[in-house]
């Protein structure tokens, strides 16, 4: 059994329904992703696995077992609103919330020390949060979310107010954590980040899962519609072929969308029999096209 | 299956981090330590006001103020000066001396002199009299530099009654020992007696000395009490609505029960106000002990021994419940705004509550008998102050103090219980301040 099973729950308040039948399971290592626009029940469905709120049906399993307090210490919670005391240094206030998760002062001094080092910020140990830029004081709001080497880990937008750099310095601890075997439920917009780091997605949209499976299935369920062409010389005609619905001329190349996969052929062939093709790709789509149509069809 | 004591470690150790936090971040918070230093600073400059006026009144204590008069050898004026200045020198310590001025025979002249003296510093005041009265003494009045100075005026009212008294005893052949039997003092002691059994223990009542220190101690119990509510009170709630405005909630509930953070954070502010109002208190007593107010704190007479060590721990206990109370309340009232600019509407009902219960008290300390005062007794959010009263000042039955402390404790079973459920349900509220209906409806939907 996977240990974090999420069954089937429901969650409403008072008049309206915020998460309807959301059903997923995350495995050991795995990094699973809840993509929905704002209001889609993403939040919702976090505080239930947090325990902050009980679903009205459904259940919600932990190694097997239902919610209970002593699970606390195994879950890490990164808010997508930053939460820390402004006015309290960074070491104290992270010694504190170690030690609410059961560390030992001692030891929850080291992993900070280890996560400042780690993170390049060693110099922010005895700082006040009010001090710091928003990127660091993003990074201070992740090392509390995993400091005490948490099983669980829930992330609300990891990576906002953070500069590339730093983005891929933090995806890079979360492959980390994944590869050491935590199961982290991640929410984002950004869906390149999705597509580099989760296994498994769900969409939600209007509190009811509109899209879910692997990445890879989800983009092979989704039509090829796109069609990505490099030639040595300029092709022409392209716009009167059977099945092109428009030609976008970039600077490098040409963006022909296709009502279906097999225009693509065509494509090629006739390109070809005009010039030498330097490259030409069929494109899948990327998760962000499935996001737009799934949720945006749904919104007319 | 976990051991409940394994649990009960885990809790009682997330109790204790956070009463510790709370306590070392209010301890180390710049406005607190300044505020705490400006009050100190108040009481050492308020307790030795009374010194210090002394020192500007020209001189201490020890100074003696000299009273100028014109001395005719015959004038009723000059006989009445001629008195004065014997009976103020025959009483012992007197701080008042008279000096007469032979006359130079010009009323206008005189004066003149009286006045060069009075603007060299050698006379405090002068004594000009009038025509004579039906009191057998001329009109007198004393003529000085300070502003509504009645002291001098005063004492010599008081020189004259004495004089006049003993001048018309003696003109009438009374001896020596029938004006003593005519000064001596008449006393009449009340005491206080109990008809049934009390909470004041075995005793026999209250005597008029107990009840006067009583009186003191309650005054003291009830100032205290109100102090630590308003103090702790408004820190807790802003302490909650800056955790939750700040979104450190959020962290926070993922790692320890609302019920264990409330307490921890009630438990640690109320280690503060104890050792805030102890401060105040040691260094006011500090003060009091410097000798310069040795004298005054001997005025003041009290003895301690007298107070009745059931009043202190029944009055400990109620302190203890309202204060827990109180801070239960306001610690929900505080979870239910986001934002700090909105706490002052927030708690406002509380302060009102408060305020009410400890003006009843004080204001009743004079008729601690009255059905306001054993009604309000009763009445769970007054009765800490104003049991404290009728626990000191009148003998109150057991039974009674123990029903309205069985009701106080249950209402505190109570709050705890709906202050919890708020608390649970406000710190995941956030925006506009939520309506009683909005609260109740986002509990039932959290399920809590």
């Amino acid at each position: 059994m996977n240990p974090l099973v999420v069954n089937n729950v429901v969650k409403h308040y008072a008049d309206k329904t915020a998460v309807s039948g959301v059903q997923f399971e995350v495995s050991k290592g795995e990094i699973y992703g809840l993509l929905g626009a704002n209001g889609a029940g993403k939040t919702t469905t976090m505080r239930m696995i947090l325990g902050l709120i009980y679903p009205d049906q459904g259940e919600i399993k932990y190694n097997g077992k239902p919610y209970s307090n002593e699970l606390l210490k195994n879950v890490g919670y990164l808010p997508e609103e930053r939460g820390l005391y402004p006015k309290i240094r960074v070491s104290e206030q992270l010694i504190y919330l170690a030690q609410l998760k059961g560390m030992s002062a001692k030891d929850a001094d080291r992993s900070l020390k280890y996560w400042l080092e780690r993170f390049e910020v060693p110099e922010n140990y005895n700082k006040r949060v009010e001090e710091l830029s928003k990127g660091n004081q993003q990074k201070i709001q992740f090392i509390s979310a995993v400091i005490h080497n948490p099983q669980f880990i829930i992330m609300d937008e990891a990576f906002s107010g953070l500069d590339p750099v730093n983005v891929e310095l933090l995806k890079a601890t979360v492959k980390e954590l994944r590869d050491n075997g935590a199961s982290i439920v991640f929410s984002t917009h950004r869906m390149e980040h999705v597509e580099e780091l989760c296994r498994n997605i769900t969409i939600l949209h209007r509190s009811k899962e509109v899209v879910k499976g692997s990445v890879k299935d989800i983009k092979s369920k989704f039509p090829k519609e796109k069609v990505w062409l490099q030639t040595k010389e300029e092709v022409a005609g392209l716009e009167q072929l059977s099945g092109v619905k428009a030609v976008h001329r970039h600077e490098n190349g040409l963006e022909i969308e296709i009502a279906e996969e097999k225009v693509a052929a065509q494509i090629l062939n006739h390109a070809l029999s005009q010039t030498e093709i330097e490259h030409f790709q069929v494109k899948e789509p990327t998760l962000n096209e499935i996001f737009i149509r799934t949720v945006g069809d749904r919104n007319e | 299956m976990k051991s409940l004591l394994e649990r009960l470690v885990i809790v009682m150790n997330n109790f204790w981090t956070v009463v510790r936090f709370t306590v070392m971040n209010k301890l180390k918070a710049k406005a607190f330590i300044i505020s705490t230093l400006v009050f100190l600073l108040i009481i050492s400059v308020v307790v030795n006001i009374p010194y210090i006026i002394m020192q500007f009144q020209g001189g201490g204590e020890d100074k003696t103020q000299t009273v100028g008069y014109i001395q005719d050898g015959q004038s009723l004026g000059s006989v009445t000066g001629q008195q004065l200045e014997q009976y103020f020198a025959n009483i012992e310590g007197s701080k008042l001396t008279f000096k007469g001025f032979a006359t130079s025979g010009n009323a206008v002249s005189d004066e003149e002199t009286l006045k060069s003296e009075l603007n060299a510093g050698e006379l405090y005041s002068y004594l000009q009299f009038g025509e004579a009265t039906d009191s057998g003494f001329p009109e007198i009045i004393v003529k000085s530099e300070k502003l509504l100075d009645y002291s001098v005026a005063s004492q010599i009212e008081a020189a004259l009654q004495v004089i006049r008294h003993n001048n018309i005893l003696s003109e009438a052949g009374l001896t020596e020992q029938q004006m003593k039997e005519l000064q001596a003092p008449i006393v009449v002691d009340a005491v206080q007696i109990k008809g049934s059994l009390s909470a004041g223990g075995e005793g026999e009542g209250k005597t008029a000395e107990e009840q006067g220190v009583n009186m003191g101690i309650i005054y003291f119990i009830i100032i205290f009490l109100f102090m630590a509510v308003m103090i702790s009170g408004q820190m807790i709630a802003s302490e909650v609505t800056a955790e939750k405005s700040s979104r450190v909630m959020e962290v926070l509930i993922t790692s320890v029960s609302p019920l264990t953070s409330m307490f921890g954070k009630i438990t640690g502010m109320f280690l503060i106000v104890i050792i805030q109002l102890a401060s105040y208190l040691a260094v006011g007593a500090i003060n009091l002990s410097l000798p310069h107010n040795a004298e005054m704190l001997k005025e003041l007479n009290i003895d301690l021994s007298v107070v009745d060590p059931m009043l202190l721990v029944f009055a400990g206990l109620y302190f203890l419940a309202g204060f827990f109370l109180f801070a239960t309340l306001y610690a929900a009232l505080g979870s239910i705004v986001s934002r700090t600019e909105d706490l002052g509407n927030a708690v406002m009902p509380m302060t009102f509550i408060s305020l009410a219960g400890f003006y009843i008290a004080i204001f009743s300390i004079s008729t601690p008998d009255s059905l306001l005062v054993k009604i309000c007794s009763h009445i769970p959010l007054f009765s800490p102050f104003v049991m404290v009263l009728r626990l000191g000042l009148t003998d109150i039955a057991l039974w009674e103090v123990l029903v309205s402390f069985a009701i106080l404790l249950v209402t505190i079973y109570l709050a705890v219980v709906l202050s919890a459920k708020i608390y649970r349900t406000g710190v995941l509220m956030y925006g506009k301040r939520p309506s009683m209906k909005e609260l109740r409806k986002a509990m039932k939907a959290y399920k809590i």
